[in-house]
């Protein structure tokens, strides 16, 4: 029971972070009106990954393991973009938010709904179809009767509701820092399926190292465990990491930290004020 | 100028995924004899342990068979040295996965990491260069085919004597329950070389209590024939009966996927005398029942109807040979008249020890030049 639980969690953690993450930042820039399409991106991920879920369980259509580890991830390195997308529109709103206190954020700041729909679907859908399938083998479990499922169920539960105590949570921090904050927060979790995206592609055999550990502690910190499932789902931390992911996760996570962290930056005071509030949007 | 518009269309996208993943999904098409036609690897992962059934495979698709037994959470991955040649990770406790991957000629590991660290537990996969098709002569398919169609017959034959002997465990009646019990298994010990092919089959229907490992369960025909013999309660046998009856449904309905070579057909004789000397001679196999001559009246069958079909084969290889076993079988024959009993056998605890050595030089001389069947039928 305990160990189907800490799978679903470890499954369902990232993906509720980042979507937690992406509701309250349109919330508090005022961008209710994007929430549909976030909403639409999941709905649609969820049946995605059930739907190929259930063609590749019930038919005997199977996906060799080098596609799967290339769709996994390329998936990854695509989901990758989208967050940094997400974060790089967060600094801009948390630097209006300096130059301009009262402005309203983010009315001048245009999101389309079909990106956040995205961020949402990759977010959700990344892990969804290997969830699904875990969940078919779940529900196929022989001889130990309905605990893998209901596991497996309850870890998805407790990540979603984790996901929603950050929500509520992001929505009580000072709202300058918020975006800061939150913005930090999605780059380590990118990192971390940065690094996940790596290491699939080298199993594929199509990045090379896979056998080349930077560290190893998976002595100090078993993947099963409950604080191995909690560093896994949040902020991607592999116990047994290769160079190259080590590599790719330093080259990913320190420049953007630097970028988001950067306390000055020139707010874009010249044109925040009346200007912009005149001028037609080109 | 400070719109963002997302970069990707998200139509195209979705597109993508399912176009994706539909286009990656392949209907594992297994090569004739190659890889695990005959059955999957069953792999049992265990906290502890990682047992394989089958370690020697033929090239191919292969399916591997895996069940978490173990309380931790597993991960099942097949290597080529350092390569992984495929993987499943988050096998959780008590869910089963099957693993199919194409394996060519070499040598691979299979490694179960329970707990998802480290090294796992390791063996060695050695699979063989797929096994040359009778298709490109007609006579070897002819042959094939032959044998094939004897094999569906016995198998569909066995199907109502089982259900027959089962209805009688079930309903408590143990005296017809033992007379049904030696002509349920006859058809089985025609076939059983390939039977035994379907390597979680086997074990299940015919295994017999002595060679069972600590541990597992004593199923089966044997389960029955001790309880019917022993006086036994019959109401808790339900299970075992309906699962015999599930069982060699089971094998009939398998019988056409079944892996059939000259080769096959002819080492599947051989089998069957070996069956003969080894359990059957030594009155082992029928422990509680003494009906061992039922069994060998099979295994003689099945291994003489291999012969013929292999006939138009053999012959021309190696007219010598056949001419020796046929008259090594009328000899088997002879030897075993004087233990038959109209349409049965005597029990076999009548047999005396001379008796029984006769019996065993007999089969020892038909079993003996019968090794060479296989070869002169697939060159």
């Amino acid at each position: 029971m305990t160990a189907n639980l800490l799978i679903g969690l470890r499954e369902g953690l990232e993906a509720s972070l980042v979507v937690g993450l992406l509701v309250a930042a349109l919330v508090r820039a005022g961008r209710r009106d994007a929430l549909p399409a976030v909403a639409g991106g999941v709905v649609l991920a969820v049946l995605l990954s059930a739907g190929l879920g259930a063609v590749l369980e019930l038919t005997s259509r199977d996906m060799t393991f080098r596609q799967q580890e290339l769709f996994g991830g390329s998936l990854s390195i695509l989901s990758v973009g989208l967050v940094t997308w997400m974060v790089l529109w967060m600094r801009r709103v948390a630097r209006d938010l300096r130059a301009d206190l009262g402005a309203r954020v983010g009315s001048a700041l245009a999101v389309g709904p079909l990106a956040v729909g995205l961020v949402a679907l990759l977010a959700v859908g990344r892990e969804g179809l290997e969830t699904a399938l875990f969940l078919w083998a779940a529900a196929r479990a022989t001889g130990s009767g309905p605990a893998p499922l209901a596991g497996a169920a309850v870890g998805l539960a407790v990540a979603a509701v984790l996901g929603y105590l950050v929500y509520r949570g992001a929505l009580r921090i000072d709202l300058r820092r918020f975006f800061t904050w939150s913005g930090a927060a999605l780059v380590v979790v990118a990192g971390g399926v940065l690094a996940y995206g790596v290491h699939d592609l080298q199993e594929a055999a199509v990045l090379p190292g896979l056998t080349t550990l930077a560290f190893d502690v998976s002595g100090a910190v078993p993947p099963s465990s409950w604080y191995g499932v909690l560093l896994k789902g949040t902020v991607g931390f592999t116990p047994a990491t290769t160079w190259l992911q080590a590599v790719a996760w330093l080259l990913y996570v320190v420049p953007m930290l630097l970028v988001v962290l950067r306390p000055g930056g020139p707010p874009r005071r010249a044109r925040a004020a009346g200007p912009r509030a005149v001028a037609p949007a080109a | 100028m400070h719109r963002t518009r997302p970069a990707l269309p998200a139509a195209a996208v979705v597109g993508l995924l399912v176009a994706a993943v539909a286009g990656c999904a392949t209907d594992p098409v297994p090569a004739a004899g190659g890889g695990t036609a005959d059955g999957p690897v069953v792999v049992t992962a265990g906290d502890d342990t990682c047992e394989v059934s089958r370690t020697d495979l033929t090239a191919g698709i292969s399916t591997f068979a895996i069940t978490n037994t173990g309380s931790d959470v597993t991960e099942v991955y097949v290597y080529d040295g350092d390569r992984v040649v495929t993987e499943k990770e988050n096998i959780g406790p008590g869910t089963a996965y099957d693993l199919t991957v194409d394996l060519g000629e070499g040598t691979y590991q299979v490694a179960c990491k329970p707990g998802m660290v480290g090294d796992g537990i390791r063996s060695d996969l050695v699979v063989a260069p797929a096994a040359a098709t009778a298709a490109d002569d007609p006579a070897a398919e002819r042959a094939v085919e032959e044998y094939r169609a004897f094999v569906q017959e016995q198998a569909d034959a066995a199907v109502p004597l089982v259900t027959a002997l089962a209805d009688a465990v079930r309903a408590g009646d143990a005296e017809t329950a033992r007379a049904l019990y030696a002509p349920s298994r006859l058809p089985w010990e025609r076939v059983e070389p390939v039977a035994e092919a379907f390597g979680d089959l086997d074990p299940r229907m015919d295994a017999r209590e002595a060679d069972l490992a600590p541990g597992d369960d004593f199923t089966g025909w044997h389960r029955l024939e001790k309880a019917l013999w022993t006086g036994e309660d019959l109401a808790p046998l339900a299970p075992v009966a309906d699962q015999l009856v599930a069982d060699v449904t089971e094998l009939a309905g398998r019988v056409p996927e079944a892996v059939i070579t000259p080769t096959s057909v002819g080492n599947g004789a051989k089998a069957l005398l070996d069956e003969v000397a080894t359990g059957k001679i030594t009155g082992e196999e029928e422990a509680f029942s003494h009906t061992d001559l039922v069994d060998v009246e099979g295994n003689v069958d099945g291994a003489e109807r291999a012969l013929d079909v292999l006939r138009p084969l053999a012959a021309e290889e190696d007219p010598d040979l056949v001419a020796e076993l046929d008259a090594r079988f009328a000899d088997l024959h002879a030897a075993l008249e004087p233990h038959r009993r109209g349409e049965g056998w005597v029990s076999y605890d009548t047999l005396d020890d001379a008796q029984r050595r006769d019996l065993s030089r007999a089969v020892d001389a038909v079993s003996e030049p019968l090794s060479g069947l296989a070869a002169a039928a697939s060159r």
